[in-house]
């Protein structure tokens, strides 16, 4: 019945191992097939469509629902923020992850102990933690005005301006998420051979040095990964804003997942939603392609 | 070994009482049951179970099997696929948001088929329920749900702190200059760290203005009504809020929050007026069940909402039952719905649950009225029913008209914007979505 993988080739495959493979990969398809790459093709459908859920009958209104888009003031406020949240928190992120990383990589006292606590974010349920964070930006009794009253900065009144409520959210984002980051950079720097670094600590190189010409394109691929992967969920960030800002004030916070999730499930106007959707989708699809083709080239060990 | 038998023994027990739990459930079978779908608050359940009791008992033949979905969201989500799966609820508590795309699902029965049927309702009935409330229950001028309970906004504030700012505490504020006057009189910072100590009025802006600041709009809505706005025309072909009125009321919001600091306030404006930080608010009759324990200690009172620059006025609410057509009982359902509007009904829900009932014969019932001398803040609102008035339920696009009043309010009082600018370039949102429905 089975074959060692040495053997398999194509001829090989008999018409009852494809009937036995399939059979057990058929729970998993129909899981797939239902919940995933049916909804996939059932929002692409709706993107040209008017549907509103209550009743079975979709109408075809060709691409009205991607010009209202496109017509829409508030579609491109949102598209903003999200840009604006994006390019807010990637930096921060990637640069803290790899600091934080770099510096647990020493052998620290307490260094399992600090790795724990800088995950323990990424781990927490987003809304639990988000609500942990609404009373610390509280500007009359949170934890947040209260320290940097001793740095003599006055009060800020976190969630009820418009920008302090953006930066307050990608301050969020950024503990939120940077855990995940630091794990994978720390795996990137135990994978550099010591060697590396002692032939160029014989060469005479310092810290710096050995930092930013060995480190640094050591962990390139890591780094591609992370910036892709990064990108992705920070255009796609919700559970966060629904709970911290609910998109306001003066919708200066409302993003692209949020503003789907508005017209989905408050509007009932799921046509528009799903070309909302595919629109975040082409956008992410390009840029991450972008990123690919340009940056595959510069990396070592990724062609 | 014993410990084993013990254990047997106690299985057993249980499984026979499993065995007796199913045999009266087969009895009970034998009754009609009907399923209510409601998101009633807390507070308000264990008055719900009385009232299901009290029609229980006079309909043994009866069972009404009520089902809490935790919120009004989650309600419509839940609708939406127990309809298209055929498990729809008999009758729900509905939002009158949702009437549109329920009406177009033909899920729901008109209520004519019931009021003029064989065990319908007698003349004049329909027309004893506060108007404001058939408005919202009805889509283009066809009934298609009855109210199963109102509520209002009137002002709550504190006398102790009107006596300490030199105000008479038996005269709440009775216009708009006099409502600014008195909430910037009870707003200061005594100790001058920068933080009030007490703020003299709240109005519900962002955080506190509630999913696409709907609860903002619902607050407004008297105001714009008392300065003689609207929110649009009778044809609905455009939208009025952007009007004298609603700049008027636009106003009164924005100066209300710029010189109350509003900005750094709190969103909990309850538990601010229950720990003596905020003089007034407006409220409704759903908190006084729980206000009885909350504000035990505090000197307070409901008063009638301010009169505006044209008329009185405040804005009404409630919530609706409706009958779906996968019901397999529509006439015992009706026969839940028929009672509920009972003016006895009506009064002996509202004495329990705190909410208003819906028609006027209920003034006329004796206990109801002893119940109204007994409880002068629960009078206030009942009365205010008189000058209660509904946003005219909008045939499309409503939830979104009502997101472009919040983006305009927003933006006067957060963003400081002018005024007439704001609700200009909200009501052009507006109206180009009721252009492009109207295309439809």
């Amino acid at each position: 019945m089975f074959q060692t993988g040495r053997n398999i080739n194509k001829k090989s495959y008999k018409r009852g191992d494809f009937l036995s493979a399939f059979l057990f990969l058929s729970p998993t398809l129909v899981i797939f097939t239902t919940f995933i790459l049916f909804p996939v093709f059932f929002s692409f459908y709706l993107s040209f469509h008017s549907w509103n859920m209550f009743s079975g009958a979709t109408t075809f209104i060709g691409l009205e629902n991607y010009t209202r888009m496109f017509q829409s003031s508030e579609f491109w406020q949102v598209l903003g923020n999200t840009a604006v949240y994006t390019i807010g928190t990637i930096p921060i992120n990637m640069a803290l992850s790899l600091w934080v990383a770099h510096i647990l990589n020493k052998k620290l006292v307490g260094r399992k102990f600090l790795r724990t606590a800088f995950f323990a974010p990424v781990i927490i349920s987003p809304v639990a933690a988000a609500v942990i964070w609404r009373w610390m930006y509280d500007p009359n009794f949170g934890l947040i005005n209260y320290s940097i009253s001793f740095l003599g900065i006055d009060a800020v009144n976190w969630l009820n301006e418009p920008t302090a409520a953006m930066f307050a959210l990608i301050i969020m984002g950024v503990w939120k998420t940077f855990g995940i980051n630091m794990v994978l950079f720390s795996a990137g720097l135990q994978g550099i051979p010591d060697n590396y670094f002692e032939a160029a600590e014989l060469d005479g190189a310092g810290k710096w040095a050995k930092f930013w010409h060995i480190t640094i394109p050591m962990l390139a691929p890591t780094t591609f990964f992370i910036l892709i992967m990064s990108m992705i969920s920070s255009f796609q960030v919700f559970d966060i804003v629904y709970v911290l800002t609910s998109g306001g004030p003066m919708g200066s916070t409302k993003v692209l997942v949020f503003y789907v999730y508005e017209y989905a499930f408050k509007f009932f106007e799921m046509g528009y939603a799903s070309a909302i959707s595919y629109f975040l989708f082409a956008v992410l699809f390009v840029l991450t392609m972008a990123q690919v083709k340009y940056l595959k080239s510069k990396v070592y060990g990724a062609a | 070994m014993k410990n084993k038998k013990i254990l047997l023994i106690v299985l057993i027990i249980i499984s026979l009482g499993f065995g007796c739990g199913e045999r009266n459930n087969k009895t009970a079978d034998a009754k009609i049951k009907l399923v209510f779908w409601h998101s009633f608050v807390a507070s308000t359940i264990p008055a719900l179970n009385e009232l299901i009791d009290k029609f229980e008992t006079e309909h043994p033949n009866i069972q009404i099997e009520a089902q809490y979905i935790p919120s009004g969201d989650a309600l419509i989500q839940k609708l939406i696929t127990a309809i298209r799966s055929k498990t729809a609820p008999d009758i729900s508590w509905l939002h009158s948001d949702f009437l549109e795309d329920l009406v177009e699902a033909d899920a729901i029965y008109k209520m004519e088929d019931f009021i003029n049927g064989s065990n319908g309702l007698a003349e004049g009935e329909i027309e004893d329920i506060y108007p404001a409330l058939i408005q919202f229950s009805s889509w283009r001028g066809t009934l298609y749900s009855l109210p199963m309970e109102a509520t209002n906004l009137a002002l709550i504030y504190n006398k102790e702190m009107f006596r300490k700012a030199g105000l008479d505490p038996e005269q709440p504020p009775k216009t708009w200059d006099e409502l600014h006057e008195f909430s910037k009189k009870l707003t200061f910072d005594k100790d001058k760290n920068g933080k009030d100590d007490q703020t003299g009025m709240f109005i519900p802006i962002y955080p506190a203005a509630g999913p696409l600041g709907s609860w903002m709009v619902w607050q407004w809505e008297p105001f714009l009504w008392q300065a003689g706005g609207d929110i649009i025309n009778e044809e609905q072909t455009k939208v009025l809020y952007d009007g004298e009125g609603g700049v008027k009321a636009l106003e009164l919001w924005q100066k209300i929050y710029r010189d109350l600091r509003l900005r750094t306030f709190t969103s909990d404006f309850d538990v601010a007026f229950a720990s003596k930080r905020l003089a007034m608010s407006m409220d409704g009759p759903w908190n006084l069940p729980r206000y009885k324990d909350l504000l035990k200690n505090l000197d307070w009172a409901f008063a009638p909402l301010p009169t505006g620059p044209v008329k009185q006025a405040t804005v009404v609410g409630g919530e609706y039952l409706a009958i779906f057509k996968q019901s397999k009982h529509p006439d015992v359902a009706w026969q839940f719905l028929k009672w509920i509007i009972e003016p006895e009904i009506q009064a002996f829900w509202a004495m329990r649950s705190g909410y208003l009932p819906i028609r006027h014969a209920v003034l006329k019932v004796p206990e109801f009225q002893k119940y109204l001398e007994d409880n002068p803040n629960f009078k206030v609102f009942v009365e205010q029913m008189e000058v209660g008035q509904a946003q005219r339920p909008i045939d499309y696009g409503g939830l979104e008209i009502t997101r472009h009043m919040a983006q305009a309010i927003e933006n006067a009082t957060i963003g400081n914007q002018d005024v007439r600018k704001a609700l200009k370039e909200a009501a052009e949102n507006s109206n180009r979505l009721l252009n492009s429905v109207k295309k439809k």
